[in-house]
């Protein structure tokens, strides 16, 4: 314990560091209009980070680094958001500290109540109801719908379900031993994460859907004891992404712009090329931050973070950014194989795939060496409701790095 | 390790492969791609000085202005004082169609910005500048005009340069294109078959056919114990292939002078199985056939792959300019001016100064050896042999009153059907002041006949018009 607290404060200050140093550039960058609102964020962003780390630190027995490498992702993302325009990056700094606080508020509540593998039915109530109350409230930005408006806020609900459909995989394999006695159990599952990844393709939400798909064939593959249901699976999800090729004309135009954006230039393809520009002007240092042009990239801030990041720190800061999500997906594959609770163990299974998927995807997109599908890079792009998923979804992680059931414990000597 | 911790590490390597992927692939695009990207003319970071900068002017040896950029209405607008006659060099610069050309190459020295985006930023706070550098190209406008006149309706190019510093005088290729109404003719521009948009001069590879008997001549003069008596009945079998001369004329007994001079097809390519590929290709290789040239503006490589397995036939071939060997206008200018000068090889030189606004000269482009092609000795008989060649051989088509003038012939054939017409030559002979290297594509006539006159009035033109 000892040990390791010790071993933890020195990335935590070299990650204050950082930070320092991002916040000296931004100064300079800002040289003209330099005032006081610039110095609060920063002086708050160090705060919120490094006051979150040592609580952490104190409260929890588990994995201290999942949350270090998270902190430094918000860290990059918030110092390339505030430069892009400082009123987003102001509200991103909100928040985050909103979400560090529902972090700590996921990890107390997930320990103080139990039984959470035995709610299966309300984690697909839940989901059908968010589901239901989009297609009802939602509004319709670039082309999908997956925004409900209250106020002046908007909230994803496809954000919460991924958490959700999360749970219900996992309360299912918890519990496979009573689910199997019943005949086509694992049928009803598919049948039910298929009506969540069509809805989401009604929406035109393809990158939520793909995500919960990959979500659901990993798990599947790993638990499942029917394997010939991973086969159909394929199968069927191949099957439909060819229907809705022909079919949904949204889906065709994804694809043909990630064949050749360049025919489609001042079109479909205007995005995806201008974030190429945006990464080759970048080159392996980058231009430094303040002396690129991120804001010629639309959606600048929330799906193409990525190339903003790349131009102006190079592909150097690119590749640390992968690699750090690298290590967040191992530590959480670690975390599960550790885990005795076999609830938590699935949770924190899904949750690293969740991490890995999604940001491959959206690396992966804006690079175009996959199709583009607009989603958010976890802790990295602007985003409210995204930023909080993916901390109740960390608190999750951490919760399952910690030694649950008490009575369970076999190896002292684990960690 | 159960069944399902098993599953879950191929879930978690299979992870870490896209990741790995992901680096590798942004690594290849940074490597391989960004360049080109970045050069994409919708990349508006090309254009965002463009708004706040007068691009400099382009002007000729002599001062002529031939591009410069005006305000019009709070934007700058470029314009191009000769349509087309600079259509290869200069190129264009326009945001719906981007830069080619020296516009391209030079944008940074036009706009008077840096590379680095750091060194910029600071420059702009110390020194903001609102106006681009000047380029004074080597290219005299006169002779410039005089080229594209003799070439006009013909496809082909030519490249005239001084032998002994390098630079550039004239160099045209046709088809060309206005630069002045692209809007208009852009869809003709791109869907011609036959490319206007190409720089013939710096890319095209031409076979070069007798042109090339220069460099097999300096071959065998540097190939001790060769027999260099030839018996020509006008034809010759050589492993099975029938080599003929020009319309299988006899040209009886011959030594490398009088080969060189009648243009002997059958006297180089049996004594190229005694000089050997090796010999030839190195004499190749020295005079930049093989290597990239450096130069102003994009150049392809001349190729003669003598390194490869060839058969007797192919090397036979290659010795009188046929078969594997192809090569630039550009680098034909080079290795006439390579025999010029005692066979230093000097590197082609387009834009001669950068001047700043306040008329500073801010680069000189000076005078670079890139090769020492052969010996002065060598040079200076094969120059001989080249004089002979103009007095009394296939050359006489270029022959100038009361001067000595070096040159040699070429008719290349192809598999269009109609030879290219090639002549390279330089004169005077005994104080070289210009070099030319004209290809008339698909002319299907000699080179002697069509080529010939053409490079006798552009070194003409030369000789009467440059003082130095």
């Amino acid at each position: 314990m000892l040990r390791k607290t010790t071993s933890a404060k020195v990335p935590r200050n070299l990650l204050f560091l950082f930070e320092i140093l991002a916040l000296l550039l931004l100064f300079v960058y800002q040289k003209d209009e330099l005032d006081k609102f610039t110095f609060i964020t920063g002086i708050g962003l160090i705060l919120v980070i490094y006051i979150s780390n040592f609580i952490l630190l104190k409260v929890s027995t588990g994995d201290n680094y999942i949350f270090l490498i998270v902190t430094m992702l918000i860290s990059i993302g918030i110092i390339m958001i505030y430069r892009i325009d400082p009123g987003l990056g102001l509200r991103q700094l909100i928040w985050i500290s909103l979400s560090i606080l529902i972090f700590f508020l996921t990890y107390f509540i997930l320990k103080k109540i139990k039984g959470w593998e035995n709610w299966i039915k309300l984690y697909a109530i839940g989901s059908y109801t968010l589901f239901l109350l989009t297609f009802i409230l939602g509004s319709r930005t670039k082309g999908a719908i997956n925004w409900i408006r209250i106020g002046r806020f908007g909230f994803q609900p496809a954000e919460i379900i991924k958490l959700l459909l999360i749970f219900l995989i996992s309360a299912y394999y918890t519990n496979f031993e009573k689910f199997k006695e019943k005949k086509y159990s694992s049928y009803y599952l598919m049948l039910v994460v298929y009506s969540f990844i069509g809805l989401l393709f009604l929406q035109k939400d393809l990158g939520t859907a793909l995500i919960f798909y990959l979500i659901f064939i990993a798990l599947q593959y790993i638990y499942e004891e029917d394997r010939k249901l991973i086969l159909y699976n394929i199968v069927l999800f191949s099957m439909g992404g060819i229907l809705g090729y022909f079919m949904f004309n949204h889906v065709k135009i994804r694809f043909e712009t990630w064949i050749d954006p360049w025919k489609y230039i001042d079109r479909q393809g205007y995005q995806i090329t201008q974030s190429l520009f945006a990464i080759a002007e970048g080159g392996f240092f980058g231009s430094g931050l303040g002396l690129g042009y991120p804001d010629f990239i639309p959606e600048v801030h929330t799906d193409f973070i990525f190339s903003a990041i790349c131009e102006e720190m190079g592909i150097f800061t690119g590749i640390g950014i992968i690699m750090l999500f690298l290590i967040l997906v191992y530590r959480g594959f670690k975390i599960a194989m550790n885990q005795e609770n076999q609830f938590f163990k699935i949770a924190a299974l899904g949750i690293s795939i969740l991490f890995g998927i999604q940001s491959f995807i959206i690396f992966g997109g804006v690079l175009k060496m996959i199709p583009l599908t607009g989603i958010t890079i976890p802790f990295v792009s602007y985003g409210g409701t995204s930023m909080l998923s993916s901390f109740i979804a960390l608190g999750i992680l951490q919760v399952a790095s910690e030694e649950l059931d008490m009575e369970e414990i076999k190896d002292e000597s684990t960690e | 390790m159960n069944q399902q911790s098993k599953r879950m590490i191929v879930v978690l390597v299979s992870i870490c492969l896209m990741f790995v992927s992901l680096i590798v692939y942004i690594s290849y695009f940074q490597i391989f791609k960004a360049e080109k990207i970045k050069n994409n003319s919708y990349n508006k970071r090309l254009w965002i000085n463009e708004e706040s900068i007068l691009r400099g002017s382009i002007i000729d040896r002599n001062g002529k202005i031939l591009a410069y950029s005006e305000k019009q209405d709070n934007l700058y607008k470029r314009h191009y004082n000769y349509g087309s006659l600079y259509s290869h060099i200069i190129g264009y610069s326009y945001r719906e169609y981007g830069k080619t050309g020296l516009e391209l190459q030079y944008n940074n020295a036009l706009l008077n910005i840096n590379e680095n985006a750091a060194i910029n930023e600071i420059k702009n706070i110390v020194a903001p500048s609102s106006e681009g550098n000047t380029l004074k190209l080597t290219i005299d406008h006169g002779l410039q005009e005089k080229a594209r006149a003799l070439l006009k309706g013909k496809k082909g190019s030519i490249v005239a340069m001084n032998p002994k510093t390098g630079e550039v005088y004239a160099m045209v290729s046709m088809p060309d294109f206005d630069v002045t109404n692209l809007k208009e003719n852009w869809k003709q521009i791109v869907e011609d078959t036959n490319s206007p948009l190409l720089n013939r001069a710096t890319q095209g590879l031409y076979t070069p056919g007798s042109v090339f008997k220069v460099i097999t001549t300096m071959a065998a003069l540097e190939t001790s114990n060769l027999n260099t008596k030839h018996e020509c009945t006008g034809s010759t079998k050589i492993d099975g292939y029938v080599f003929k001369d020009y319309s299988g004329k006899a040209h009886g007994t011959l030594n490398l002078e009088d080969a060189l001079v009648k243009s002997c097809n059958t006297y180089f390519t049996e004594k190229s199985l005694d000089i050997g590929k090796d010999k030839i290709g190195s004499m190749a290789d020295k005079f930049m056939i093989n290597s990239k040239i450096p130069f102003d503006l994009p150049t392809k490589s001349s190729t003669f792959p003598y390194k490869e397995n060839l058969g007797k036939t192919d090397i036979a071939a290659a010795s009188i300019g046929q078969g594997k060997v192809l090569v630039t206008p550009l680098n034909m200018a080079m290795i006439a001016s390579g025999i010029a000068s005692g066979g230093e090889i000097v590197k082609p030189i387009l834009v001669k100064e950068i001047i700043s606004p306040g008329g500073k000269v801010v680069k000189t482009n000076t005078t670079q050896t890139l090769s020492q092609g052969t010996d002065i000795f060598t040079a200076n008989e094969t120059k001989n042999m080249m004089v002979e060649v103009v007095k009394r051989g296939t050359g006489t088509g270029a022959k100038i009153n009361n001067m000595r003038v070096a040159g040699k012939t070429g008719t290349a054939e192809n598999p269009s059907g109609k030879s290219h017409a090639w002549f390279i030559g330089f004169a005077p002979a005994d104080d070289p002041k210009i070099a030319v290297a004209v290809v008339l594509e698909e002319e299907g006539s000699t080179g002697g006949k069509s080529a010939a006159p053409i490079a006798r009035d552009i070194m003409l033109y030369g000789i009467n018009n440059f003082k130095d």
